[in-house]
């Protein structure tokens, strides 16, 4: 009603007066935005002005400005690089992989997580699982490779040596690295992600498992009929998100487990646009291969909101 | 009807068994590691070599590693150390405030301007200019090696982050205290400092962990925009350590400490610098725990 009163006083007078009576009434609404709206501004949008460098023989004496047009050129010389094929396969692979293996691994361990009905158990079990989530990729890359020390004395080797398998370096191995760097991904982010779907479970009506069970169905049962399909609007759309990532990669984690033994099969996209981009300045080439990359992500993600709105579950960006 | 009841019906069965076998099992891998360099930082290099498969502690721990790390290199092991306690408090103190006021004047959505800026920040979930725009922008503003960059360029606004707090407080925060505040006669400023922020402090403490994970964890900023060893984060310095475990014996105090000891065993060595690397995750994670998920199902949750 206040506003309302506020509102109609201010539309009777001239704009530059109605711009000061605006700010007058809601400075302090102003002033809580503008720190924020200021980095967004500088450090969000003017880099999207940036992007012209993918069309352009970039000097950065000249800047972005006066260097000259080239049209798709740079966009020409990446399509023709061996290497740029060569992330983009591996970048598809691994995240194929991920979706196949990491999901379905996530949502089982949380199916089973929702089994375990001894209360301190259950916790202590989360307590640990959880835990690899908090740690650094730097300090995951480490663990990893002492796990895996190449020596008859690194402790997976002693461990599958118990099953007569020979010590090895895994990590060099391109037969095994792309392996490796999904298992390393799901046993440090599994754990966690379940917390999404152990809310879910647990709004499970207790009196639907009871009365299944007074009709004769034993926990098989319950899990694929009741639990489980309390959970697949939120597999669906994790699933949907995920796989709209398909062209991303997690450049931590490829960076700290790569070495020159395994860039066959280990650099990814936003390694290989770290190495010419950064290390090569090779600008032009890594803007337009950054921007190609982005256009991708988006038209996936927009198709897997579609997606989602139509399985009529929930809206995400609500 | 409890789920302890339910247990009673149900019995203990053969799929519980392998319930429990399975999560067990993978909560063993997934500290192991952990637990691995814990333990092997804290045993005396005869018997680290002696033993096949490394599981319980050392009865008679030995603290070397981190005597050498520490007298050996005060200045490599401090200047790391309080780089990256500095980048942690500037980065998600300032974080989770300029996050917070723009979050909650957002949900002002009477004020002129503020739904096109809700949209416009909601954008930048989706929409970026990739790294080498940004570098070029680092670069131009003259951030490139600046200890500013280790905290401003990438992460200290987190989209999702926003996203979380605006929900919070359009959906959370009860609509009717904010209009009796205003019939009370309290301004916006007084609301929101004395009613708003204090009923909000599970989610600011839940968004501030949030972002100090991050800053504490990430170095890639250090990769990208900063790269001068001066501003290297304990992650960098943990790096160079793998490289060449000896760094921390170049100084004088470190020659001493080495001709005192002799020899010091590398691996063991790096799995010290990597315990103090994970020691604040450590010791905050009872903690940390218990708001990650509360903060998660904040986000998710819409009413």
């Amino acid at each position: 009603m206040a506003e309302v009163q506020v509102r109609a006083s201010i539309s009777t007078r001239s704009i530059p007066e109605r711009v000061f009576f605006t700010l007058r009434r809601y400075w302090f609404v102003y002033l809580l935005m503008l720190p924020g709206l200021a980095w967004i501004a500088v450090f969000q949008y003017a880099p999207m002005y940036g992007l012209l460098v993918a069309f352009k023989d970039f000097n950065i004496v000249k800047g972005i400005m006066r260097s000259p047009w080239v049209g798709l050129e740079n966009f020409q010389i990446l399509f023709q690089t061996p290497p740029f094929y060569a992330a983009l396969r591996n970048t598809l692979i691994i995240n194929l992989y991920n979706l196949a293996f990491g999901f379905t691994f996530t949502v089982f361990l949380a199916l089973m997580l929702n089994e375990v009905r001894v209360s301190w158990y259950k916790r202590t079990v989360q307590t640990m699982v959880y835990f690899p989530h908090f740690v650094s990729w730097v300090v995951m890359g480490v663990l990893v490779s002492r796990m895996l020390y190449p020596e008859p004395d690194g402790p997976f080797n002693v461990l599958v040596g118990l099953f007569g398998v020979q010590p090895r370096h895994w990590l060099t191995d391109p037969q095994y690295f792309r392996g490796i760097v999904v298992m390393v991904n799901t046993i440090k982010e599994a754990g966690f992600a379940t917390i999404i779907y152990l809310a879910a479970l647990s709004s499970v009506n207790p009196d639907l498992v009871e009365s299944a069970h007074c009709d004769g169905a034993h926990r098989g049962h319950l899990m694929l009929h009741i639990y489980l399909p309390r959970i697949a609007p939120t597999i669906a759309v994790l699933f949907i998100l995920q796989l709209s990532g398909l062209f991303g990669s997690n450049f931590e984690l490829m960076y700290n487990l790569y070495n020159p033994a395994v860039y066959d099969v280990g650099d990814v996209l936003s390694t290989y646009l770290y190495r010419t981009g950064l290390l090569n300045s090779k600008f032009e080439q890594a803007t337009a291969l950054g921007l190609v990359f982005n256009v991708l992500g988006l038209i996936l993600l927009l198709s897997a909101n579609r997606g989602i709105r139509r399985m009529n579950v929930m809206g995400i960006f609500e | 009807m409890t789920r302890g009841m339910l247990r009673g019906r149900l019995g203990f069965n053969v799929f519980d068994v392998f319930a429990f076998a399975f999560v067990g099992l993978f909560a063993v891998v997934a500290v192991y590691p952990m637990w691995y360099v814990l333990v092997v930082s804290l045993m005396p290099y005869a018997e680290f070599i002696r033993t096949d498969f490394i599981l319980l502690p050392s009865l008679n721990p030995d603290l070397t590693f981190y005597h050498g790390i520490i007298i050996g290199a005060p200045q490599l092991f401090l200047r790391a150390m309080s780089v990256s306690i500095v980048k942690t408090a500037v980065g998600a103190g300032g974080g989770v405030v300029v996050t917070g006021m723009l979050a909650y004047a957002v949900t002002k959505r009477h004020v002129p301007g503020t739904r096109l800026i809700n949209v416009l920040i909601v954008l930048t979930l989706f929409l970026s200019g990739g790294l080498i725009p940004l570098y070029l922008l680092v670069v131009k503003l003259g951030l490139l090696g600046s200890a500013l960059s280790l905290v401003l360029v990438t992460g200290f606004i987190n989209t999702s982050y926003f996203i979380i707090m605006r929900n919070f407080f359009s959906y959370t925060v009860p609509k009717d205290l904010e209009d009796a505040c205003v019939i009370d006669g309290a301004n916006e400023a007084t609301t929101f400092f004395r009613i708003i922020l204090p009923i909000s402090k599970p989610m600011v403490t839940a968004i501030l962990l949030f972002l100090a994970v991050y800053h504490w964890n990430d170095w890639v900023s250090w990769l990208y925009f900063v790269r001068d060893a001066t501003f290297a984060p304990f992650a960098v310095l943990l790096r160079r350590v793998l490289e060449r475990p000896t760094v921390f014996f170049d100084s004088a105090a470190g020659q001493r400490f080495i001709e005192d000891e002799g020899w010091i065993p590398p691996r063991q060595l790096v799995m010290a610098t990597v315990v103090l690397a994970m020691l604040p995750i450590m010791m905050l994670y009872p903690f940390l725990q218990q708001h990650f998920a509360k903060g998660i199902l904040i986000g998710a949750v819409k009413e």
